[in-house]
């Protein structure tokens, strides 16, 4: 139906006022219904790609998501990168030091294979930027197309529902895309409990997100509320999949197609790993017909876990995990390499690396395939 | 949002006459950009002001030009950086490759201190389970660096190692005044990994402190003005779920605007307490007026805008509310599945009173 009235609206030369994103005002909605202005951003704490160089980025502070469009599609091969002291480079080219500010998240244009930034300087202000090869330059974020939809909604005045009202997000935990929609986790600062919604794109005026509540269950004895901290999706045995970690470190699947308004999924723990750490990316990349998936941890090496080892543990997924599988679950391999703050997928087979190296330096640089 | 603009500092190498110098503009105690006079410029053509003018970080073998824009004021130009020049640092301006002048950004002398202004829970004495701490500041502060500036000591002693999550983005309100720790809840649910390795992040019967640094810095670059410290001794493991049948209520009188009271016999999430009650009278209207927390959360106080009316009347409570542990109305933290008995039942949300 809405193809149909952009196409009439175009046809008859409309002005079409601002009905497809909830935040559009002015002139009149084009591509992906975005219309051309400023976004209000006030904080970047997730980057992610849609559809055809759309950035999306996930803004905490006012639990919103931007998708802009960068015009930054222009198919290109990935380059490897690198880039030593990136901290100190972007700091100076802020006009100021490394310590006065944070690389908040780093996501690969999945088109033109540039890599995009979101730091912020000590005093809150939030900078988007662009690295292609050396080249590190600021992104124009003034009178650009963009919709933007708000997370949290006014919260109804008397809430029935015996689960309570939704969870108003205050940290916006990761951010992604896949089959069409905006996948987004967030995380309450009053409850213990986070949200993780699927928002159709375009944003649209009507509501259809799907609000998962997810459980933790442990050993078939306990069972909590947890909170997702970064996830990924992927594809086994045709089926797609969320791949989340929590805030605790369990690596948790479900179906994609679970992700149903107002579904209450519980989480099948496939791999506890490990202690005092808190999961920050996860990507999945392939070699030679395998695929793996590739997870950063802020007090643990980087993991990779092999996709066919999940395979071979779906059968445990519809049962509570067992003790002996829960100290041992999905196996998996503590790679080489520590610290890593950032991470991202380039290309199939190779990853972004955002690391700090035991000689203080955070250098950029591209993983090869040695590590698959 | 009152903009001050004043003339901070003049450093010009090799012109000093008043109409050379670079006037530093302030706003919200920031400085955010420069106006560099015509008489440093020269005659720059608007279009080709980026790559006449640099402005760049003084002391670097190699300057780079600073990210930012520019804007015609008069026959001057005002140069704003993408992000606020920082305090005690040093910049210089480059004409068409030439250095024409500098400037300092003095430290930031004005504006109040900043402190710590409330800690919850606010008792001395918590569950050994406590899951959540929340931390009010008076400015904005600086993100990302809780992990750095907060800590959790054991017995005026020890710092517990990864007491809190690592969370990154942390968890502030809108106006990063106030922030939610979390102690590790991987440490506190029951027979997870992180439980058996590690233990709980406390024990019971012992003396904690949560210290926070005096380093940590505010968003206009203000530290504390002294560390702040927050003392409590830990009881036994609260496990259940709060009950609202168990609550104590004081009704007022009618034809006053008494507080209606509710009392808990335990400590609630401060934070949680102020949203998740609403009093409505016989046919469903809400009752407008102000809640107030006391007794170290143990009590709520609803204030009516009107004064009350004889009648019955029900408080609705939001089942999200949580105790100190993270049990909230409808299930405990750690639910144990096996026991059936741990499942909230009923019409749990509802508290009924009447005024004569």
């Amino acid at each position: 139906m809405k193809k149909v009235y952009f196409l009439l609206a175009a046809l008859a030369g409309l002005v079409l006022l601002a009905n497809t994103s909830r935040n559009t005002t002015g002139p009149a909605a084009g591509k992906f219904g975005m219309t051309v202005g400023t976004p209000e951003i006030k904080s970047i704490s997730g980057l992610a790609f849609g559809p055809e160089g759309v950035l999306l980025v996930g803004d905490s502070k006012s639990a919103t998501v931007f998708a802009i469009d960068t015009k930054d599609a222009a198919n290109a091969q990935a380059q490897p990168v690198e880039i030593k002291n990136v901290d100190q480079k972007i700091a100076a080219l802020l006009g100021t030091e490394a310590a006065n500010i944070s690389i908040q998240d780093m996501a690969v244009n999945p088109v033109s294979k540039n890599i995009y930034c979101a730091v912020q300087s000590g005093d809150g202000t939030p900078v988007l930027l662009k690295i292609s090869g050396d080249k590190i330059e600021p992104v124009n974020t003034k009178n650009v197309p963009f919709s933007s939809l708000a997370l949290n909604n006014a919260p109804a005045e008397d809430a029935k529902d015996k689960r309570g009202n939704s969870v108003r997000v205050a940290a916006i935990s990761d951010i992604g895309f896949a089959d069409g929609k905006v996948l987004v986790s967030g995380l309450s600062g009053q409850e213990f409990a986070s949200t993780f919604r699927s928002i159709p794109f375009p944003f649209s005026n009507k509501q259809d997100q799907s609000t998962l509540e997810i459980y933790h269950a442990a050993h078939g004895k306990y069972e909590t509320l947890a909170p997702i901290r970064t996830f990924t999706t992927a594809e086994i045995k045709g089926k797609k999949y969320i791949v989340a970690s929590y805030t605790c470190t369990p690596l948790v699947l479900f179906p994609l197609d679970e992700l149903k308004p107002g579904s209450h999924v519980k989480g099948r723990t496939v791999a506890e790993m490990g202690s005092g750490n808190s999961p920050i990316d996860m990507v999945t990349v392939s070699k030679g017909g395998e695929s793996f998936l590739m997870m950063s941890n802020s007090a643990r090496p980087v993991f990779k876990v092999k996709y066919k080892s999940i395979e071979a543990y779906q059968g445990a997924l519809t049962t509570p995990v067992e003790e002996s599988f829960a100290t041992a679950g999905v196996d998996f391999v503590s790679l080489p390499v520590t610290n890593v703050i950032q991470m991202d997928k380039l290309d199939d087979s190779r990853m972004i690396l955002l690391q700090r190296r035991s000689n203080g330096s955070l250098d950029l640089w591209t993983s090869s395939e040695r590590y698959l | 949002m009152s903009g001050l603009a004043f003339f901070v500092c003049l450093v010009s190498c090799n012109r000093s006459s008043e109409n050379a110098r670079i006037e530093i503009r302030w706003k919200e105690e920031r400085a955010r950009s420069i106006i560099i006079p015509a008489a440093l410029i020269g005659n720059v053509p608007d279009d080709s002001t980026s790559a006449s003018i640099m402005v760049s970080l003084a002391g670097k073998p190699m300057p780079v030009p600073i990210f930012g824009s520019y804007n015609r004021e008069g026959d001057d130009l005002e140069f704003s950086p993408l992000i606020p020049f920082t305090p005690g640092m040093r910049y210089h301006v480059y004409v068409r490759g030439q250095r024409a002048g500098d400037f300092e950004i003095p430290e930031n002398k004005t504006g109040n201190a900043l402190s710590v202004t409330a800690i919850y829970p606010s008792a001395d004495t918590l569950p050994e389970n406590l899951l959540k701490i929340y931390l009010h500041f008076d400015h904005p502060m600086r993100e990302g660096l809780s992990n750095r500036y907060v800590k959790l000591i054991k017995n005026r002693r020890d710092t517990v190692e990864a007491a809190f999550l690592d969370l990154q983005p942390e968890l502030w309100n809108p106006d990063r005044t106030i922030l939610t720790l979390w102690l590790d809840p991987g440490r506190i649910k029951r027979d997870l990994q992180p439980n058996k390795r590690l233990g709980a992040p406390m024990q019971q019967g012992t003396h904690y402190e949560v210290w926070v640094s005096e380093a940590w810095t505010d968003t206009r670059g203000k530290a504390l003005e002294k560390p702040f410290r927050k003392a409590f001794v830990t009881t036994e493991k609260d496990s259940l779920s709060p009950t609202p049948a168990s609550w104590t209520l004081g009704p007022p009188a009618a034809a006053t605007r008494q507080p209606l009271e509710i009392s808990f016999k335990e400590s609630m999430d401060h934070s949680l307490l102020q949203e998740v009650f609403s009093v409505q009278g016989k046919s469903g209207v809400k009752i407008s007026g102000q809640w107030q927390t006391g007794d170290h959360e143990k009590q709520v106080a609803f204030i009516p805008t009107d004064s009350w009316k004889a009648g019955s009347y029900q408080i609705l409570i939001e089942t999200r509310l949580e105790d100190l542990a993270g049990n909230n109305l409808l299930r405990p933290f750690d639910r144990d599945i096996t026991k059936k008995a741990e499942a909230a039942s009923g019409e749990i949300g509802v508290l009924r009173f009447n005024i004569k």
